[in-house]
C-alpha cells in the first residue's frame, strides 16, 4: 500500500461526514460505495457517517467495512424522507461535530437536500462530482458533456455530492464501523409545510441510474412492444432497461428510464445501446459508463464512436440471436 | 390575486457548436435560449393561473439586459411580465442570492404563493439554485416535480421521481417547486402570442447586493469520449467478445 500520496486528505478525513442513505429500509448501494471510496482515500483513518432511518435487513455495519463511526438515528419517523427533519439532524450533527465537509452520493434525495443545507451551513456546494474531490477540487462534465470543468470550494465548509462510478470497490479490511445511536429531536413535526405521504415503488426492475448493467433502446426498437426483447436481455444480467429521449417522447417508455441530458446520467459497468443513434444529448448521459456496446443498422451512427464493441444490423433481427448466444455463454459459466 | 413567480435562465442552445478557447466557452457561435426545464416551470405556472381563473405570472431572470429578446418568449407563451435581475454572479450561490433579493423586494408585502424553477440548467446542470433560493427565502422546496395537483386549499399534492419509484408529497404554500421533464408539455408560441408579448413589460432591476462566490470554476477543457470500436461480424460473435472480456457476470 502506498502511504504518502494522500497524506493531506488523510489528515482531513476526521473532519468529513458522509451521509448514508436508506430508502424503504434498504441501505443504498451508492452510499455503500461512497463509504468504501472514502475508506480507500483515507487509508485507515476512521471515517464518520450519519444514517437516518431504520435499516431492515442487515445491520448497517455489516454492509460497510473499514474503521469509523456511524451516527445512526434509527427512528421510524425517518424511514421516509422528511426534508425538514433530515436537514435539521444532519445540519446539527455537522455543526456540533466540528466537521468541514459533508459528502453525499448523488441521488434524488441529495439533490433535494444538499442545496438547502449549503445555505443553512454557509458551505460551498460542489454537486455531481465525477469522483471524490482531491485537494478540494472536483470535476464535472458541462455543456452536454462537451467540456470538463474544475470546481473549487472557496468557503471553509463544503458539501460535495459524488456521481456513481462504473467501478465498484470491494471492501478491503476486516474492520467494521461502530454504530452510535443518534437522538432525534422531539416535536419536530409541528408546522411541517412539506411531507412525504407515500412512496410508490416501480415493481421488478432495478433503477437505470443504479444498475450495474443497462440495456437501452432507441427509435430503432420500432415500438413499445419491441422493448420486451430488451427486458429479457436486461434480466439476463439483473440489469435495468433504459430509453432514449425519442422513445420517452413517443410514450413507449416512462421518463424515469430516460438516459441523457433531460433524463438520467448513468454509470453502469456495461451499457448496451440498441437502435440508438447517439445524439450528443444522449451521449452526455453515458459518459460515466464502463464498457459500451452498440447495435445499430447505420454503421455511421455516432454511438459507434463512443462504443467499445459494435454490431451493424437491424435490432429486430439480431437481438433475438444475441440474447440466445448470451444465454449459452452464461450457462457455461 | 394569486402571484406566481417563475425563475428562468438562459442557456446555449444544445444545437449550437460548442467550441472552447482559453478555457472558456466560445460564445460567438452560441445562440442563447430559455433553459428547457424552465419552460416546464413556466407552463405549470400558466396552467395554475388558468385553473385558478386568474393571477399574475412574473418571470424573473438573473441575466444581462441583452437577454431580454430571448426572454420575451416567456411573454409570448403567456407570462405577464419579465423582471431581469442584473448583477455580478458566476455561481449558484450568487444567482440564488440575487434572485432571493429581487423576489423579496419585488413582492414587498408577501412572497408569491408559488415560485417555480426548472429542475436544472442544461449548460452546467448542477440543479442547485431552486433549493438554495427556497432556503434563503425561508420556504419549503420540492425538487424535480413530475406531477402537480390541487392547490385550491393552499396545499399541493406533488409527485417526484426517485430511484426505482416516486414520492408523493403534500406541501403548503408558499413553496418553491422545481419542474422535471414530464410535468407537462410546454405550449408553442403563436403569432398572436408573440404580438401580445411585444406589448408586455420587461423591467430591469439593478443593484442587488453581491455576495462572494462560494465556488470557483477553473479552465474548461474540451473532452472527447471517442473510443476505438471493435465491430463484430454477427450477434453470436458480439456475445463471444463480451464473454472473452469477462463482461458476462
Amino acid at each position: 500500500m502506498s502511504n504518502n500520496t494522500h497524506g493531506a486528505e488523510g489528515q482531513g478525513c476526521s473532519r468529513r461526514l458522509i451521509v448514508l442513505e436508506q430508502r424503504e429500509g434498504v441501505l443504498k448501494s451508492t452510499s455503500v460505495d461512497l463509504w468504501h471510496r472514502m475508506q480507500m482515500q483515507c487509508k485507515g483513518a476512521g471515517l464518520s457517517a450519519v444514517l437516518l432511518g431504520p435499516v431492515d435487513k442487515e445491520n448497517p455495519s455489516l454492509q460497510l467495512s473499514g474503521p469509523g463511526v456511524i451516527h445512526h438515528a434509527c427512528d421510524e419517523r425517518l424511514r421516509r424522507y422528511d426534508p425538514r427533519l433530515y436537514r435539521r439532524i444532519i445540519g446539527e450533527l455537522f455543526e456540533e461535530g466540528g466537521f468541514s465537509e459533508l459528502l453525499f452520493a448523488d441521488t434524488a434525495l441529495s439533490r433535494d437536500l444538499a442545496p438547502a443545507l449549503s445555505v443553512r451551513l454557509g458551505a460551498s456546494l460542489l454537486s455531481r462530482c465525477s469522483a471524490l474531490p482531491e485537494a478540494g477540487r472536483c470535476h464535472r462534465r458541462l455543456y452536454s458533456g462537451a467540456a470538463e470543468g474544475t470546481f473549487v470550494a472557496s468557503s471553509p465548509r463544503a458539501i460535495v455530492t459524488v456521481s456513481p462510478s462504473s467501478i465498484l470497490l470491494q471492501p478491503a479490511t476486516e474492520f467494521l464501523p461502530d454504530i452510535l445511536p443518534l437522538a432525534v429531536p422531539a416535536a419536530a413535526h409541528d408546522d411541517l409545510p412539506s411531507i412525504v405521504r407515500q412512496v410508490v415503488r416501480r415493481e421488478g426492475m432495478v433503477d437505470v441510474a443504479e444498475a450495474g448493467v443497462v440495456v437501452a433502446g432507441g427509435r430503432g426498437m420500432g415500438s413499445a412492444e419491441g422493448f420486451a426483447l430488451l427486458e429479457e436481455l436486461a434480466s439476463l444480467f439483473g440489469g435495468a432497461v433504459g430509453a432514449s429521449r425519442t422513445v420517452v417522447d413517443e410514450g413507449w417508455r416512462p421518463h424515469g428510464e430516460q438516459i441523457g441530458q433531460t433524463g438520467k446520467s448513468i454509470a453502469p459497468r456495461l451499457y448496451i445501446a440498441c437502435g440508438i443513434s447517439g445524439a450528443v444529448q444522449h451521449l452526455s448521459g453515458i459518459s460515466g459508463a464502463g464498457t459500451v456496446v452498440a447495435i445499430n443498422r447505420d454503421s455511421h451512427a455516432p454511438i459507434f464512436e463512443v462504443a467499445d464493441f459494435g454490431l451493424v444490423g437491424d435490432v429486430g433481427e439480431v437481438l433475438p440471436e444475441f440474447v440466445a448466444a448470451l444465454k449459452e455463454f452464461l450457462k457455461m459459466q | 390575486m394569486m402571484h406566481i413567480a417563475v425563475c428562468v435562465c438562459l442557456v446555449p442552445d444544445t444545437a449550437s457548436v460548442f467550441g472552447f478557447s482559453d478555457g472558456t466557452l466560445d460564445r460567438s457561435r452560441i445562440t442563447e435560449v430559455i433553459n428547457p426545464y424552465d419552460e416546464y416551470a413556466l407552463e405549470a405556472a400558466l396552467q395554475l393561473k388558468e385553473r385558478f381563473g386568474g393571477g399574475e405570472v412574473t418571470v424573473f431572470s438573473h441575466a444581462p439586459r441583452s437577454g431580454s429578446e430571448a426572454l420575451r418568449k416567456t411573454l409570448a407563451m403567456g407570462a405577464d411580465r419579465v423582471v431581469i435581475a442584473e448583477g455580478e454572479g458566476s455561481d449558484s450561490w450568487q444567482t440564488a442570492s440575487i434572485l432571493a433579493h429581487t423576489l423579496t423586494s419585488w413582492y414587498s408585502a408577501a412572497l408569491p404563493e408559488v415560485i417555480l424553477c426548472g429542475r436544472q440548467s442544461t449548460d452546467f446542470g448542477s440543479a442547485e439554485v431552486p433549493g438554495m433560493l427556497a432556503e434563503r427565502l425561508g420556504l419549503p422546496s420540492v425538487c424535480a416535480v413530475s406531477s402537480l395537483e390541487g392547490g385550491e386549499d393552499g396545499v399541493f399534492r406533488l409527485e417526484r421521481e426517485i430511484e426505482g419509484g416516486a414520492e408523493v408529497l403534500e406541501v403548503s404554500v408558499p413553496v418553491v417547486i422545481s419542474a422535471e421533464k414530464g410535468l407537462n408539455v410546454p405550449r408553442k408560441t403563436s403569432m398572436r402570442g408573440v404580438m401580445e408579448g411585444r406589448k408586455k413589460p420587461v423591467e430591469i432591476v439593478e443593484g442587488s447586493p453581491v455576495e462572494c462566490a462560494r465556488v470557483g470554476l477553473g479552465a474548461l477543457l474540451p473532452v472527447s469520449n471517442k473510443k476505438n470500436c471493435h465491430f463484430a461480424s454477427d450477434a453470436r460473435a458480439l456475445a463471444g467478445m463480451l464473454h472473452e472480456r469477462g463482461l458476462l457476470q
